[in-house]
């Protein structure tokens, strides 16, 4: 129901970035992720979306109006947040109908927008509880529903799932998803979780340093990495980076070796390879010794050494192997990519 | 297993022999006064001690019928309630801003507020004297709720300041998202969550203003503004002499409606002392 443009964002407390040269469109009914580590200024530009900071500089459109100055309440949006926010002194059902009472919407309307809300999060036994008297993912249950129950245009979720546990976690992913595509709300959610982002995103905004990495599809940032930040976030374990040279098509580093690259020209560069493009091969492109062994039940992590540098790959879940045991690895032709030593671009 | 359960049970008789010797040796006093408020003038000052006291309203009915007594406690129950009403109404606004908001010079206003606590009241005792005179305010009980409320001001403000800055900023957030005005987060999120700093700062301010004297002596220089504290010096000089068992009653009807309000928000004081030193 709405349309998010941000263009020039920047956001400084004195000589410190926050934010810095945001361009960005979020379409109508789109799911977008922010997602990077920590202080990456993921959260400072929900927040200037929300109105609950001001930029230093740029615009922030919705529906092609132009919100800066505009207070939080002025503005259509419902957030939820990391630590829930309840309000503590009033009951769950008291808390979902706050917003409404804030917005004057009639009485008459507001007990069944409140029970319609709390049936779409389940929460329905639970309206006449205090927050403190919910477990974790109920609380969050709650918060959802307080966001959801006036049908705001945008929905900001900042890390609304970090302090759940990992099944909870999923669970929510999916509730989460499927309320959004029910409503059609256009929603911007941010996370350092890498798995809650390729699962719920339609597009991804990979954020360092308070600037844009990289926008694109899951598949996009997974397959096609824009530089060597993206492809060593994005991935479980992340993708090797291992540091060398290229010469005539040939890359080199120290006990490793790939041929027919298809990149001519000699210099320094870093390749990447995941470590599921990575099998264990009688020839391979390296030669190294198993160093660690990791069963996980459906797959196998090992770590290999070669000369200095430590090689991550996913092998069969039934492989087993001794410590110290020379094995070669062969990496996927089809799946490497190059990257600039210096800039971390990606060369192509 | 027996002797577990036996030195369990030691355990928690050792409990009570040490809470109850700490409850006695403070209530000792309380329990004095009122049994030397209940006895005969003639009894307390004999110097032999006397086991088996006479038990005498004397002292009750001379406070009640030849002393205006329930005037006085009038007094001081409205000086000390509308006292408290004129410092919650300045401090609650006074701390949000102080926990709330950034601007120039906060912090330093925030030290001038605490400041006023710090010098010794015989040194305000006169100007606040020809203050009141000049405004025509002297003898009342008007005059009394503010200097109690003066005094009490800074630091209702700061125990009310150091409960706002315990709530999560991420509270005030979600209700300026959902829509609330400042106002509205002041009224119905924050003060609802600090109740119990509230009624902390409350009850210390009660306390401090039922024993406060030397102002109320400056002000109240007829019966018309006394309060029990003033009152209380009434029964050390005259042609009586010292009435030691009306000053004792009188002591204790000053401290009975503070332990009672005490004794009522027991639940929310104990909470509320901790809370605000104490991240939950």
């Amino acid at each position: 129901m709405a349309e998010i443009e941000l263009h020039n964002i920047q956001k400084r407390w004195g000589a410190v970035w926050g934010v810095r040269d945001v361009n960005l469109t979020i379409a109508n009914e789109e799911f977008v992720v922010f997602l990077g580590p920590s202080g990456c200024g993921k959260t400072t530009t929900m927040r200037m979306i929300a109105g609950l900071e001001e930029p230093s500089e740029g615009d922030i459109k919705m529906d092609g109006e132009i919100m800066n100055g505009i207070d939080a309440r002025d503005r259509d949006v419902a957030m939820v947040f990391q630590g829930y926010a309840l309000y503590p002194n009033m009951t769950i059902y008291e808390n979902i109908r706050f917003p409404l009472r804030m917005r004057d919407v009639p009485k008459s309307e507001q007990d069944a927008r409140v029970r319609r809300a709390a049936e779409m999060v389940e929460l329905s036994d639970l309206l006449d509880r205090k927050p403190a008297a919910l477990s974790g993912g109920q609380r969050q249950r709650a918060a959802l529903a307080r966001a959801i129950v006036r049908q705001p245009h945008v929905f900001l979720m900042d890390e609304p799932l970090s302090n759940l546990d990992t099944k909870l976690r999923q669970n929510m992913r999916v509730q989460i998803k499927h309320i959004q595509r029910e409503l059609k709300i256009t929603t911007v959610y941010v996370t350092h979780d890498q798995i809650e982002a390729m699962t719920l995103a339609d597009r991804i905004v990979v954020m360092q340093a308070g600037a844009i990495q990289q926008i694109g599809t899951p598949d996009e940032i997974y397959n096609d990495p824009a530089n060597t930040f993206v492809a060593g976030f994005i991935g479980a374990p992340p993708m090797n980076l291992i540091e060398g040279k290229i010469e005539d098509g040939i890359f080199t580093s120290e006990g490793i070796n790939v041929q027919g690259l298809t990149r001519r020209d000699a210099g320094p560069v870093t390749l990447g390879v995941r470590p599921e493009d990575c099998t264990l091969s009688e020839s391979g492109n390296l030669v190294g010794e198993v160093y660690g062994v990791e069963p996980t039940g459906d797959v196998t992590y090992l770590t290999i050494k070669a000369g200095p540098k430590m090689i991550e790959l996913k092998a069969h879940r039934d492989f087993r192997a001794q410590l110290g045991e020379v094995v070669q690895v062969r990496f996927d032709p089809e799946r490497l990519f190059l990257f600039d030593q210096k800039t971390g671009e990606r060369v192509r | 297993m027996a002797s577990l359960r036996r030195s369990r049970g030691e355990n928690l008789f050792i409990r009570y022999l040490i809470l109850g010797a700490w409850a006695s040796f403070c209530l000792a006093p309380v329990l004095w006064f009122l049994s030397i408020g209940l006895r005969p003038r003639t009894e307390i000052i004999t110097p032999q001690p006397i086991y088996w006291p006479t038990f005498s309203l004397d002292a009750w009915h001379m406070i009640w019928e030849d002393w205006p007594m329930a005037k006085y406690l009038r007094n001081s129950v409205a000086a000390i309630i509308g006292s408290v009403v004129i410092d919650l109404a300045l401090a609650i606004p006074a701390a949000y801003s102080l926990s709330r908001y950034t601007y120039r010079g906060r912090d330093d206003i925030g030290f001038y507020i605490l400041s006023t606590r710090m010098m010794a009241p015989a040194i305000v005792a006169v100007p606040i004297f020809f203050l009141f005179r000049n405004v025509g305010l002297l003898d009342s009980i008007w005059a009394l709720m503010i200097v109690y409320a003066a005094i009490n001001l800074s630091l209702v403000t700061w125990i009310i300041r150091s409960y706002m800055l315990d709530i999560p900023k991420e509270l005030e957030d979600a209700a300026r998202t959902d829509g609330a005005s400042d106002l509205r987060i002041l009224w119905e999120i924050i003060i609802p969550a600090i109740l119990p700093g509230i009624i902390t700062a409350s009850v210390i301010a009660m306390i401090f203003a039922i024993n406060e004297f030397l102002f109320t002596l400056l002000i109240a220089s007829t019966p018309d503004a006394y309060t029990m504290s003033v009152a209380l010096a009434n029964f050390t000089g005259g042609s009586d002499g010292v009435i030691y068992n009306a000053i004792a009653l009188v002591a204790f009807l000053a401290f009975l409606p503070v332990f009672l309000v005490v004794l009522l928000i027991q639940k929310h004081l104990s909470r509320g002392l901790t809370m605000g030193a104490v991240k939950g």
